[in-house]
């Protein structure tokens, strides 16, 4: 008997909630940004587990999507990172509270 | 079994670097940590019969993600959190009940998969190849595919004019070749001195005549 789907699904949870855990507790925007990250492969893990479960390529599909989405934030998210660090002289984000530049 | 000595060895390490992360106060062995828990995840996936996701998580996340995190770390030069601050105290118990809150919910969904009549087909298949990924991309999942490179134009676009430089330059201030380019409207009219058209013949011409001296020129003087 190898590993279960449940065994992937637990391990995707877990993963999951490290994020949470991690976007409210970090104070560095770019900590948060790395959560995000985590919590997005948690996700494509229980896809992945689900689409060799259910032997359908329709979850790969999806994790491809996924990946191109994460690429696609990592640009715009790091862009904006760069423009409040520029601005602000700060990461902090307690400092970058009120919705401007 | 072979295959659950791997499932333990991956997922511990998956969770030690995914904890590793969020424990870690320097921003770069974060980042390090994370590189763990992707490699260790596309360990998973080739586990699950899944080759070419494998090979995607290690090309696209471990390498060029976080490749573009760690330049953006060290371009800022974050140092360490260092100071306790006020809002970490209450926020700390929050983030542990709502992580128990969590982990409730999942177990609960977990319950009721173990529990399902769902029996998997043979295990011969070829889900995970990359011809089939491809069929299935190019077909049934057309459509989304192509918003997905309009996504990925939009955020080249958005990523160019966020970290743009903006700010106010006069005409006459010097545009040093392979320098940031400005859009002429943000250029301040009141710098303008002298507007008398010139035409020059050859980009040295030109150069010679902006002030700025091509690496060529002096060359052929020297």
């Amino acid at each position: 008997m190898g590993p279960q789907l449940s065994w992937y699904l637990a391990l995707s949870a877990v993963l999951f909630t490290i994020g949470v855990v991690g976007v409210i507790i970090k104070r560095n925007v770019i900590g948060m940004f790395m959560c995000i990250e985590l919590m997005l492969n948690a996700v494509n893990l229980t896809f992945v587990g689900f689409s060799s479960y259910f032997r359908d390529v329709t979850g790969q599909l999806f994790v491809f999507i996924v990946m191109t989405v994460a690429a696609a934030e990592a640009a715009v998210g790091l862009g904006i990172i760069i423009a409040i660090f520029r601005n602000r002289e700060s990461l902090d984000v307690d400092d970058a509270s009120i919705l401007r530049l | 079994m072979v295959t659950t000595l791997l499932f333990v060895i991956f997922a511990g390490l998956a969770i030690g670097c995914a904890i590793a992360m969020v424990a870690q106060r320097n921003p770069l062995y974060s980042a390090i940590s994370l590189v763990g828990v992707f490699i260790s995840l596309a360990s998973l996936y080739v586990m699950l019969a899944a080759p070419f996701i494998a090979a995607v998580q290690v090309i696209v996340y471990a390498g060029a993600i976080m490749v573009l995190v760690i330049f953006v770390i060290m371009l800022l030069n974050v140092e360490e959190e260092e100071r306790p601050s006020r809002r970490l105290r209450f926020l700390l118990p929050a983030a542990v009940i709502l992580a128990a809150v969590l982990i409730a919910e999942v177990i609960f969904v977990l319950w009721s998969v173990q529990t399902s009549l769902y029996t998997p087909g043979s295990n011969v298949s070829d889900t995970g190849l990359t011809s089939s990924i491809g069929i299935g991309l190019f077909t049934t999942y057309l459509l989304p595919f192509e918003i997905t490179s309009i996504l990925l134009l939009m955020a080249i676009v958005g990523a160019m004019s966020l970290a743009r430089r903006a700010g106010v330059m006069t005409v006459t201030s010097r545009v040093v070749p392979g320098a940031q380019v400005l859009a002429m409207d943000i250029a301040d009219p009141r710098g303008v001195s002298d507007e008398t058209p010139v035409a020059t013949a050859t980009t040295a011409q030109a150069a010679r005549l902006l002030g700025v001296e091509s690496k060529q020129d002096s060359n052929e003087q020297g």
